[in-house]
């Protein structure tokens, strides 16, 4: 017999649900996100949630022509993450050398 | 559906360029509809090329039925043998081989093969009626094709009417899905014989010698030796030289050579083909990049390819015809084998930004054919008056040099009306016609030079009067005053940079003539890039086609702009004016584009560098690793410390492999380490003869490399390995295949990244034979402590404090190397062998062809029952499951006097700079792939490892663990390269899954060695193993006790002007599969009838292995090439696919397995199994795909398929 159907609720919304709750938690940090799919690794700032959609301005990803942008990525599609809270190591800000500034 | 085709092979001439250059006795394949219009054409133009005069393609669509008539029209048997097809090999074979019916066709009779299109793809067909190479065989003379297999429910049409059509090697493919592509079918093939107007050899006009064999593509070429006849008859290109307008349309026209037609954007195929007979060639295709698997979106990006004989690939350009920046104009594509590129082997990608219907002309006046847009596009705007299109807005003046680019050139000129209109919003030097450098693009800038100084290759001397090398101007006087080391320039950026490169011509006018080099005024240059994104009309350090020339003359400074959109490879840089007169000096270098935010350091300082061969880097992201790169270099003109030239050619100006090899500017010859005791068993030691000058690739125990392999010149394939390290033959795909060594042609470009688990010295070398004999090799040195020119890398452990001094020099043999075994195993079974090496003639053939000093490694139980002849002398197979412990012992019992040449010179197959070199008492068992010690059990004895090597009489053991299940894995002899290895001291390690039983296929008994075995394991299928070892640089003796030298002595036809000195070192020797040749000229004189000669009826089964099987038995097929000569084998199977990679799901599937050199190994699980998936039962014949010289010389056997249940064959039990 199911979780569901003995009553208990599924781990999959609890895991949801406290995914949702840690990324609200920390609207306005840096968060680094690893997922299985292109473009694999997102680092950005958390802007906020739509339902179980991270919203988050990005700062740098594998691809420079995705970045500076806003972009929804559904939780579920995060394998790894690590969020900035203060306490832990710092997300480096990365930056590349450049003989001049870009234009 | 059935789709049919009436073919036929007629005698015709081939014309194979406008200047008249011919081949009278030519062959090919047509079709019965354009029999008599192509034999018309021919007759009313004896000395011009006739379009319909080509190779033929046909097409057809995945999961068709093809029925073929065919139709000899020859004067002797000829065929088609269709690769990749399923067919019944009983009917449809085009061959006659084993006890097969006989499906080639006699002359004037027809025969019908049906074919199975099972997968999408090219199918080369080819004849085998006549297996003769040179001039009096089939497949040199043109009888070759392809049918290629489009996606189903496909249609294809012409692109210059939009017809439909049937055959033709250009067409423009549609699906009612999916996007309409160009197919262009590209056939490179070599040693067509080819007459002047006079009937005659072509003439080199320089050097009044016979002109360099036949290279080309779709039975054309396009000779530098004709074009600049016209210089120097003054017809055209006043004060041009020849190589750098060699490709120039505005001083010749168009060649003759194929010219792929696009518009840009376009998606398009080439269908790459080789149906030479001989050698291997590197495709390059300027401009645009490709993916190595079309079908696997994880493979390796390439934009040069090498191909040996009877293979293919399929070339997609991405994003289309231009790339991703859209450019335009005319990107060549060509063999990068210099020899090769001058001889002929070349052609256009002309991308056209305008449409052509057919009114417009070329600048010369020549009309534009029409080039219909693909349905499914946007077609180009038309060309207009100030808006004419490429080439017609470029300023040039025909019979003249290409115009120098617009901007680029410092102080050069501005745009013309014309020019302006077809540029760019923002023109600037390198940039003009279209922009690759999106804004935000990190900027780095390098100032290059190119300059010509002596470069010094060796401890004794050998050196490069006239080397010519590319370095940043801020190391110019460090350099050319001696404090820096001139090592080959590679500077590094990360991805997402606009490179601008300020690249000065700062050599002399003239490079002078020696032995080697006749005088050329080699008075500009240019710096021509691969993988990055640039604008090709102005940018390409080139001068092609109806482009502009972008290079510079000396003492100018000419400004090109690149973008490295993504993480790349080391690309390759290298003049493209004088490549041929002056690369081989030196003129190479590379650009690596790392990860993004990655830092370049200087490994010993710890400061930031822009360049090095050898550079440590960090990143924020990703693990820092050691950046080592190499390139290989042939041609290298090297004269002694006297002066004396070094391997010169036989008159200067020839191409015929002069001077010797070199890595980094560097070789270490083993002749000069033989040590006071004369042992080659010592040679690599850095105990005996200190370290070697080339390269060492430092770092600690554990660190993550990346090995950047590149060949910066000139014309051989060269084959890398490592000892002891493996990486992922695709970077990116963890399914890919672990390879420890890699095949490289001139500007090939591989990356290797892996980590050093254990202290120690790494071998690496360019192991075939004469390349290692002439010092291509070096080692990859990780230390266990500190040491203090070396940082660590950041994110490592740092190294602990040095507690005991390094090694040094003594001039004395090197300690013995500690016992592996003392350590106990602490998990896993142990496998043990007594292997011993001893002497024994192996009898190669029936026809008595024999080596009476043949060297083998057997088990010591095996050793009497082969002395006394009770047992067949087969190169040693072990096998180990993975979990296992491996414990080898190995005795040496060889015996001087039972050495052919004690004196020390080894005379036949040779290698260049013959020398004294005793042969060695001492042996060694070296495996690939698996996991051991390098410091105990590598099995040799290389830099400060101690000695691994045993003596007469002597035992040591090895310890090696089987961490995964690697498969094929080659063994071979590291004491004495000249002297034990093409003697037969080589085998195979057989890595098989957990649990596996090997058993005897006939007994189904267990046994511990065998080239044929039963694998039998509880959670697999039980699977056939058919392990193959293809060699060569074999020295055979006949039945006479005479010496055969191959392989003109295995020639079935040769020419009556043959002449030994044309074959090249690397061609020497006979060859074979497990110490057996089936050699053909055998047969021949025994029944000297061409199509028989594969046939068991006539003269029973061949020599060589034959595998026997039942109908979908599962089977794979081990294929090691342990040795030794530099010359690459395809291997090639009837019938049957593989995946190229075994356990990569999306990998291609095909019939071959190209580049079988030394070092190679691959698994080859059939498809479907025995008979593949129809399962036809028959004589499936494996062999080589070279037909010069291989197929003669015996590299071909059976893999017999039975229906039947067999007494003598148990079946697998299922």
């Amino acid at each position: 017999m199911s979780n569901q159907k003995r009553g208990l609720r599924p781990v999959n919304d609890t895991r949801e649900e406290a995914l949702v709750l840690y990324f609200e938690k920390h609207i306005g940090r840096r968060a680094f996100i690893l997922t299985e799919a292109f473009p694999f690794m997102f680092i950005g700032k958390i802007k906020g949630l739509l339902g179980d959609i991270v919203i988050l301005d990005v700062q740098t990803t594998s691809v420079p022509a995705l970045e500076g942008k806003v972009w929804n990525i559904h939780i579920d599609s995060i394998e790894v993450f690590y969020i900035e809270t203060g306490t832990g190591a710092k997300i480096p800000h990365l930056k590349e050398h450049s003989d001049e500034e870009p234009a | 559906m059935t789709r049919r085709y009436h073919v036929l092979a007629i005698p015709i001439r081939i014309v194979l360029n406008s200047f008249g250059d011919h081949n009278p006795n030519g062959m090919m394949y047509v079709l019965k509809e354009n029999e008599q219009k192509v034999k018309n054409l021919v007759k009313k133009n004896p000395f011009s090329p006739v379009d319909l005069v080509q190779p033929l393609v046909i097409r057809a669509n995945e999961g068709e039925t093809i029925e073929l008539l065919f139709e000899n029209q020859l004067n002797f048997n000829t065929g088609m043998h269709f690769q990749q097809a399923e067919y019944d090999v009983c009917q449809s074979d085009g061959a006659n081989v084993g006890f097969n019916k006989d499906t080639t066709a006699a002359p004037g009779e027809s025969i019908l093969y049906r074919l199975h299109a099972v997968k999408e793809g090219t199918y080369i067909f080819s004849d085998l009626g006549n297996p003769a190479s040179g001039e009096n065989g089939s497949n040199s003379n043109g009888l070759f094709g392809a049918l290629l297999i489009q996606p189903r429910f496909s249609w294809w049409t012409n692109p210059e009417t939009g017809k439909t059509m049937n055959s033709g090697v250009y067409a423009d493919v549609h699906h009612p899905l999916l996007p309409s592509y160009r197919e262009y079918a590209w056939i490179f093939h070599d040693e067509m014989e080819a007459d002047d107007l006079t009937g005659n050899r072509p003439i080199n006009h320089l050097t009044n010698q016979e002109e360099e064999s036949f290279h080309g593509a779709n039975y054309r070429y396009e000779p530098i030796n004709r074009r600049q006849q016209l210089i120097e008859e003054g017809v055209v290109g006043p004060n041009t030289e020849g190589e750098e307008v060699h490709h120039d349309s505005w001083v010749f026209g168009d060649p003759s050579s194929p010219i792929l037609r696009g518009y840009v954007g376009d998606p398009a195929k080439i269908r790459l083909i080789h149906a030479g007979v001989k050698e291997t060639h590197v495709f390059h295709y300027h401009v645009h990049q490709w993916l190595s698997d079309p079908q696997d979106l994880n493979s390796e990006m390439l934009d040069s390819q090498s191909i040996s004989p009877q293979s293919h690939y399929t070339v997609e350009p991405l994003y289309g015809l231009g790339s991703l920046q859209g450019a335009f104009g005319d990107a060549i594509v060509h063999c990068h084998l210099y020899p090769h590129f001058a001889a002929g082997m070349w052609g256009l990608n002309r991308v056209f930004d305008t449409l052509q219907d057919g009114s417009q002309c070329y600048p010369n006046g020549v009309p534009i054919k029409a080039l219909q847009p693909l349905p499914d596009r946007k077609a180009p705007p038309k060309p207009t008056k100030l808006k004419p299109g490429f080439p017609n807005f470029i300023p040039g003046k025909v019979g003249y040099k290409a115009p120098r680019p617009p901007l680029g050139i410092k102080g050069g000129r501005g745009l013309t009306e014309l020019e302006r209109n077809a540029a760019v919003k923002n023109p600037r030097p390198g940039a003009v016609f279209v922009d690759p450098c999106p804004d935000n693009a990190t900027k780095k800038e390098f100032n290059v030079s190119v300059i010509e100084l002596p470069v010094t290759y060796n401890k004794q001397g050998w050196h490069d009067p006239k080397a010519r090398i590319f370095v940043l101007d801020e190391d110019l006087e460090d350099v050319c005053s001696g404090k820096k080391e001139p090592e080959p320039l590679v500077f590094h950026t990360t991805a997402h940079t606009s490179i601008c490169v300020n690249f000065t011509n700062r050599l002399p006018h003239i490079l002078d003539g020696d032995a080697f080099q006749l005088v050329t005024r080699t008075y500009e240059t240019g710096f021509h890039i691969h993988f990055v994104k640039f604008d090709c009309l102005v940018n390409d350090g080139a001068n092609v086609g109806w482009n502009y020339d972008s290079s510079v003359l000396p003492g100018e400074t000419i400004q090109y702009e690149y973008y490295a959109d993504i993480e790349l490879k080391a690309w390759f840089v290298h003049d493209h004016l004088f490549a041929n007169a002056h690369q081989q000096h030196g003129v190479f270098g590379s650009g690596v584009v790392h990860p993004r935010f990655t830092e370049f350091l200087d490994s010993a300082t710890g400061e930031e560098v822009a360049r090095g061969t050898q550079i440590t880097t960090r990143n924020p992201l990703i693990p820092d690793y050691r950046d080592f790169v190499l390139f290989a270099q042939d041609f290298a003109l090297l004269f002694d410390n006297d002066g004396k030239p070094l391997q010169p050619p036989g008159f200067p100006g020839s191409n015929d492999d002069p001077g010797l090899f070199g890595v980094n500017y560097k070789n270490e010859p083993l002749q000069f380490r033989l040590g006071p005791d004369c042992d080659p068993a010592y040679t690599f030691s850095s105990y005996v003869n200190g370290d070697p000058i080339t390269p060492i690739l430092r770092a600690y125990e554990g660190d993550s490399i990346r090995i950047r392999l590149l060949q910066g010149a000139q014309e051989e394939s060269h084959s890398f390995n490592v000892h002891g390290l493996r990486w992922l033959k695709q970077r990116k795909n963890l399914n890919s295949n672990m390879e420890e060594q890699q095949h490289v042609g001139i500007s090939e470009s591989f990356t290797m990244e892996t980590y050093i688990p254990r202290a120690g010295d790494y071998f690496w070398a360019f192991e075939t034979e004469e390349d290692l004999w002439n010092g291509l090799w070096g080692l990859i040195r990780a230390f266990d402590e500190k040491v203090p020119d070396l940082i660590p890398l950041s994110d490592r452990p740092e190294p602990l404090k040095r507690s005991r001094p390094l090694p040094e020099c003594t001039g004395k043999k090197p300690p013995k190397a500690a016992d592996p075994t003392r350590i106990p195993v602490k998990k896993g079974p142990i496998r043990y062998f007594d292997i011993v090496a001893f002497q024994v003639p192996f009898v190669y053939n029936s026809f008595g062809d024999h080596d009476p000093h043949g060297i083998i490694f057997s088990l010591r139980e095996d050793m009497d029952a082969i002395l006394e002849g009770k047992k067949k002398p087969e190169p040693l197979v072990i096998r180990g499951n993975v979990g296992d412990t491996i414990e080898v012992t190995l005795t040496s019992l060889l015996k001087l006097n039972l050495f052919p040449f004690q004196d020390g010179i080894y005379p036949y197959p040779e290698v260049k700079e013959q020398a004294f070199y005793p042969p060695s008492l001492r042996i060694s068992l070296h495996p690939q792939l698996i996991q051991y010690d390098v410091k105990t059990s590598g099995g040799e004895t290389v830099g400060f490892n101690g000695d691994q090597t045993v003596g007469p009489g002597e035992s040591r053991k090895y310890r090696w663990y089987v961490d995964a299940p690697m498969g094929a894995c080659g063994m071979w002899d590291m004491a004495d390269i000249r002297n034990h290895k093409s003697q037969g001291a080589f085998g195979a390690f057989i890595a098989e899954p957990r649990g596996t039983e090997h058993l005897d296929p006939y007994t189904l008994k267990p046994v511990k060695t065998g080239t044929n075995v039963v694998l039998r394991n509880p959670f697999l299928p039980s699977i056939r193993e058919f392990v193959t070892i293809m060699h060569d640089g074999v020295r055979l003796l006949d039945k006479d006790k005479h010496l055969i030298v191959d392989p003109l002595a295995g020639m079935i036809l040769p020419p009556p002007d043959v002449d030994e000195d044309e074959v090249d070192t690397y061609d020497q020797g006979s060859r074979g599969f497990n110490y057996r040749s089936e050699r053909l000229v055998n047969r021949y004189r025994k029944h000297p009838v061409l199509h028989d000669l594969f046939s068991s009826r006539v003269f029973g089964d061949p020599a060589t292995p034959l595998f026997e099987s039942y109908v979908g038995d599962p089977v794979t097929i081990r294929l090691v090439t342990p040795a030794e000569r530099r010359r690459t084998h395809t291997f090639h199977l009837h019938g049957h696919r593989f995946r190229f990679e075994e356990k990569n799901l999306n990998s291609r599937t095909e019939s071959f397995a190209g580049f079988n050199v030394a070092g190679a190994a691959r698994n080859l699980e059939l498809l479907g199994g025995a008979g593949a998936y129809m399962g036809f039962p028959g004589d499936y014949m494996y062999r080589s795909g070279n037909i010069l010289w291989d197929i003669e010389q015996g590299m071909w056997g059976i893999l017999r398929i039975h229906d039947n249940i067999q007494e003598h064959l148990p079946p697998l039990e299922h």
